[in-house]
């Protein structure tokens, strides 16, 4: 089963969504901030990333160029408690963008059209 | 086939080459070549370069205009023999001058862009010596520039081979070294890439070749010459139409594993304030006319391209009024994919079927016009968003058509 890795400086969406998604078949790894991000990546492997954006020391979407630049190709999903950030063209880098809701619907779907996602490899 | 050169200082190799294809543009071409010469000058001063005006033969007096701009970089000149016209013809020189002088890098600009800085070189420039293959550019752009782009070949190309570039005709390009030796050796040079399908034919093929893409962000919008009647809008549809078209049969055999689609990197930031694009006018009852009487008169056409729900849902969009004119996504993108199918079976003869997409297109402008009309700039890249997934979601319904036949 596909692992995601959420992180998020909020606990209670750390947990719900560890929940949520492990509900859903998912394995699923958090971290509360992106100090050991690249790390992690590297040694959990995981098949998408659900990135919160507005975390106290951490800027998610520096973070995402980062994971871009050593992790060309894995999926990343922003997912912030604000609509306001996708007008920074840095977001353009991710996925998908979900705003942060209760209902995680919007936010499943957009996991399982990202792993399933596919470009022939070389 | 290069029939002219003027090599004054004799350069025979370069690390960075910067190529800005012309066709009478003695007006404007010393503003890119001036600013090309400062990018590389205060960005890359420690690699040797060589700036390149590939022309096709102009009357002008560009080559003179050229020339004339004063640069430490070296210049050398290329013309296309007499009277051959083409801005893919022009790259082709290009291209193949680029692998003669062992270029690395090779960034192409157009002549007649008035807002390139030397920040642009250095963007372009810069992720081709950091293992990136393609950079593409993004501008800032207003919501109507470029309705070919955003209703066409963005979410078509980006459907089909899966990587999310933007602007893949946006004429302002970085290649490196591996990937302007795969154009040189590529087939498929068609007399639709020799003109302007070149743009998208370069952006396909790299993704094709399963290049490392990166968007760059350019900062300035792209303000450029208004096209002239040398850039007929109707050629330049059947060229880059045609060209992903031509395309779809050769590489068929990527796109049909590709499902929904994946970002790039990008480079580009920290570059302060950005400038806003300066509006761009629409005529929307220019797009109405052409929509109204085209699909009239070419009924009889769609009713053997399209499949029958197509043409049954087209019909029922013909009859709307102007003031609540809407073209639904769902049915232009079937319709696309029909025309891609009837395409390759020459169900109609190709240059007609593309004339007769025009029609079509021109409704479905006329309706992202109207549903974009009170939407900001980033509203409209959502609205955008939107319709790609549609696309993707759509393709389905492609593969079952490509292969019926």
């Amino acid at each position: 089963m596909a692992k995601v890795l959420i992180v998020d400086d909020e606990e209670g969406i750390r947990m719900l969504y560890s929940m949520e998604l492990e509900d859903e078949g998912y394995d699923v790894v958090t971290l509360p901030d992106g100090k050991d991000l690249l790390k992690t990546i590297k040694r959990e492997k995981p098949d998408c990333i659900v990135l919160d954006i507005k975390m106290r020391e951490f800027n998610g979407l520096d973070l995402l160029q980062s994971i871009r630049k050593e992790f060309y190709d894995l999926p990343v999903i922003l997912n912030s408690a604000y609509s306001s950030y996708k007008v920074d063209l840095k977001a353009v880098a991710a996925d998908y963008y979900v705003v942060k809701s209760s209902d995680l619907t919007e936010l499943k779907e957009k996991l399982r059209i990202a792993l399933e996602a596919t470009i022939p490899k070389k | 086939m290069k029939s002219i050169e003027d090599n004054p200082q004799g350069i025979t190799e370069a690390e960075i080459v910067v190529g800005i294809p012309s066709y009478n543009e003695a007006d404007r071409i010393a503003r890119p070549t001036g600013q090309a010469d400062k990018g590389l000058r205060r960005y890359f001063g420690e690699r040797s370069s060589v700036i390149i005006n590939c022309d096709n033969n102009s009357p002008d007096g560009t080559r003179q205009a050229f020339m004339d701009t004063a640069t430490e970089t070296p210049k050398i000149y290329l013309s296309t023999p007499g009277d051959v016209r083409g801005k893919g013809q022009n790259i082709r020189n290009l291209l193949e001058k680029a692998v003669e002088l062992k270029a690395k890098a090779l960034v192409v600009v157009d002549a007649d862009v008035t807002s390139v800085t030397p920040r642009w070189i250095f963007n372009l420039v810069g992720p081709l010596f950091e293992d990136f293959d393609y950079v593409a550019p993004l501008y800032v752009r207003h919501k109507y520039d470029g309705l070919l782009n955003s209703n066409i070949v963005y979410p078509l190309t980006r459907a089909l081979y899966g990587r999310r570039v933007r602007q893949p005709i946006g004429g302002d390009f970085g290649f490196s070294g591996e990937l302007v030796q795969a154009f040189v050796e590529a087939d498929a040079w068609t007399d639709a890439v020799d003109n302007f399908g070149v743009d998208i034919w370069m952006t396909t093929v790299a993704v094709r070749h399963r290049s490392s893409v990166i968007q760059s962000f350019l900062g300035m919008p792209k303000v450029h010459r208004a096209r002239s009647s040398q850039n007929d809008p109707d050629m330049v549809f059947r060229n880059v139409v045609g060209t992903v078209f031509d395309l779809m049969g050769p590489f068929h055999d990527f796109w049909k594993d590709v499902k929904w689609s994946r970002p790039t990197a990008l480079f580009g930031f920290g570059m302060g304030e950005v400038e806003m694009a300066s509006p761009v006018e629409v005529d929307s009852g220019v797009l109405w006319e052409g929509f109204s009487a085209g699909v009239h008169a070419k009924w009889e056409i769609y009713e053997r391209v399209l499949q029958r729900a197509s043409s049954a849902k087209l019909e029922e969009v013909a009859g709307l009024p102007k003031d609540g004119f809407e073209f639904p996504i769902a049915l232009w993108a079937q319709i696309l994919y029909d025309f891609a199918s009837a395409y390759r079976g020459a169900v109609v003869p190709r240059d007609e079927l593309l004339d007769v997409l025009i029609p079509l297109y021109q409704g479905k402008a006329l309706s992202f016009v109207r549903e974009t009309d009170s939407m900001n700039t980033q509203q409209v890249e959502e609205f955008i968003e939107d319709q790609c997934l549609q696309f993707e979601k759509t393709k389905t319904y492609l593969l079952e058509r490509w292969v019926q036949g």
